[in-house]
């Protein structure tokens, strides 16, 4: 079932001779179930790609669909709700509120929304599984750049979204934590049904991948 | 209140060092209040016993009650009521044996009338006759005693303090409350002289006729010398400091918001609301306030238990309640002002980073 669809989504930055086109006419589809890889150069727009699926950003032109609803009819509260209930993020650096311990990040997500998240038997199974449970008391400056990184993936499907997007998850693994956190996500994908997109250079991620996409210059092209 | 306390708990020194800053303001906002009003009431204590309402002079003697002189022609057609008291005011400078000398003022009041009849004892009794005195506790600070002998102005006949009064301050000197024969006799040289003034506990009372005028108390006390610059001064100096403090408490507040931005970005992202960061943003700036001001409460109240009497400080409720509420306005709109920059905090910044 597709949960997220863009169509014919452009993207331009500044005005005149500094205008970038960062994004040219994206049409994109992911169903729940699947993980989709983002690939591609730096500066091929696969952050600005990542923020309007989300909808952190509007787009210049085009429509972003997620689950059906037109993004743009939303109002900012509207578009809030959206973000908090269906939409998790796991961004590359700074992904977590510094002065709460990783307990606290989920209790942040509770006191804002306060049905529908993990109950506490999943989110330990989840902590478990990605070896923080000794780690909850602890603030995020005393986690290690990998224990950050699956902090900030178990805080976003704390909230329990459908769509999960995450920028460069596995920049700062090792090669070891790197297959466990790809089989996290794919697990996740199966077992969870929600749709993971990942944005990575990193090409060890591509055997969990349902779909690869690669972005260039603003375009994007399905591999295989 | 949840990201305002974690905050602050996770960032004990930074947040440490502000409500240092915020408890050193109003540290000194409350001691310099309690001095201003201590002072100011260390003019009017006297005549705040007295409850008096109007005072009637003599009119040439630019409302200045010890320069005012009432004489038997002055007061031959004047009646007056249980409410009516008279008073001769004067300088003097007090000594006892090996005491030092105490500069305080003199008034000679009549037994039978309320401001003798009124007075407040904190230790002894009233004055009986001619040679006896009450005086201010200010002179039990100073060391003097019951039964200890004064001489006025360096007079031959000696007065024994019998009584000690509460709160019987005028001009900031403490009184020496006599009779008004012994009055008559330290103003010597003045025929038919009776009294400095005549005070009335009474709103409408009125005595204009001959050389006599009536002042309405707020006006007499007005014209004490020295009294409104003095008050002026600290107000002004009060209002400084609140200005001032603000400007320090906002640009303190400003500064500590701008840091966080990036946080709230990251929080924006997640789909925390820009209410939820905000009320934590002017909550916190509140708790910030609150426990300086709860701290500068406690100091100020340990600096007026320790600083020595002489020292007119006077920490009433009025100080403490508008200082706390002036103080908290001023942390509220400290934190309000970057409040326009959390609402437009892009959430998009959060990544990319
Ligand atoms: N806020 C912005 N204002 C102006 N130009 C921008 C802005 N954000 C991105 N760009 C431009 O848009 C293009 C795409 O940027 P984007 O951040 O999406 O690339 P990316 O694929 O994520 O790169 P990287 O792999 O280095 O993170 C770049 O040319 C970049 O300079
Ligand atoms: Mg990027």
């Amino acid at each position: 079932m597709t949960v997220i669809e863009l169509k014919n989504v452009q993207k331009t930055y500044g005005k005149g001779a500094a205008e970038v086109q960062a994004l040219k006419k994206i049409n994109f589809k992911a169903n729940l179930g699947e993980v989709v890889l983002i690939m591609g150069p730096s500066g091929a727009g696969k952050s600005t790609f990542l923020t309007i699926a989300g909808s952190l950003q509007r787009p210049s032109a085009g429509q972003v669909l997620i689950e059906n609803q037109q993004v743009a009819e939303l109002s900012n509260k509207e578009t809030d709700a959206l973000r908090l209930n269906k939409i998790g993020f796991v961004l590359q650096a700074y992904n977590l509120v510094p002065f709460l311990t990783v307990k606290e990040q989920f209790e942040l997500v509770k006191r804002v929304k306060k049905q529908n998240n993990l109950d506490q038997q999943t989110l330990q199974k989840l902590l478990q599984k990605l070896g923080l449970t000794d780690l909850v008391n602890k603030y995020p400056s005393e986690l290690s750049g990998g224990q950050q990184q699956r902090a900030a993936i178990a805080r976003a499907l704390y909230a329990n979204p459908k769509i999960l997007l995450a920028d460069e998850p596995t920049a700062s693994l090792d090669s070891e934590n790197v297959t466990e956190v790809g089989q996290l996500f794919k697990d996740l994908a199966k077992d969870y049904n929600k749709a993971v997109i990942l944005v990575t250079h990193d090409p060890r991620l591509e055997k969990y991948a349902d779909q690869i996409f690669t972005m260039m210059d603003g375009e994007m092209i399905k591999k295989q | 209140m949840f990201l305002a306390i974690k905050e602050i708990k996770k960032e004990k020194l930074r947040y440490g060092l502000i409500i240092l800053m915020i408890f050193l303001i109003s540290y000194l906002i409350f001691i310099l209040s309690s001095l201003a009003v201590g002072l100011a009431s260390e003019n009017t204590q006297a005549i705040e016993t007295w409850n008096a309402k109007q005072v009637i002079l003599n009119k040439n003697a630019n409302v200045s009650m010890s320069q005012s002189v009432l004489t038997k022609t002055d007061l031959a057609n004047v009646t007056m009521s249980k409410n009516e008291a008279l008073l001769g005011q004067t300088p003097v400078v007090a000594k006892s044996k090996s005491k030092a000398q105490v500069s305080s003022q003199f008034i000679g009041v009549k037994k039978n009338q309320f401001i003798y009849q009124d007075q407040e004892l904190i230790a002894g009794r009233k004055a009986n006759s001619d040679h006896e005195v009450v005086v201010d506790q200010a002179f039990k600070v100073k060391g003097y005693h019951l039964g200890d002998q004064l001489k006025l102005n360096g007079s031959a006949q000696k007065y024994q303090i019998v009584g000690f009064a509460r709160n019987a301050k005028i001009n900031i000197a403490p009184i020496i409350y006599g009779t008004l024969p012994t009055w008559k006799k330290l103003r010597q040289g003045i025929p038919d002289l009776r009294a400095s003034a005549i005070i009335s506990r009474q709103a409408n009372y009125r005595e204009n006729h001959g050389n006599m005028k009536t002042y309405a108390i707020n006006d007499f006390i007005n014209k004490l010398p020295g009294y409104t610059a003095q008050n002026m001064t600290f107000q002004l100096m009060i209002g400084f400091l609140f200005v001032i403090s603000l400007i320090i408490i906002a640009v303190f507040l400003y500064i500590l918001t701008m840091q966080k931005m990036h946080n709230f970005a990251v929080m924006r992202a997640q789909g925390i609301p820009t209410s939820t960061l905000v009320k934590a943003t002017v909550s916190q700036a509140l708790i910030l306030v609150g426990a300086g001001i709860v701290l500068g409460l406690a100091a100020t109240f340990i600096t007026a238990k320790l600083l020595p009497a002489a020292v007119p400080m006077s920490f009433t409720w009025q100080i403490i309640a508008s200082g706390t509420v002036g103080l908290f306005l001023t942390g509220m709109i400290g934190s309000l002002i970057p409040i326009r920059s959390i609402i437009k905090v892009d959430p998009a910044k959060a990544i990319g980073e």
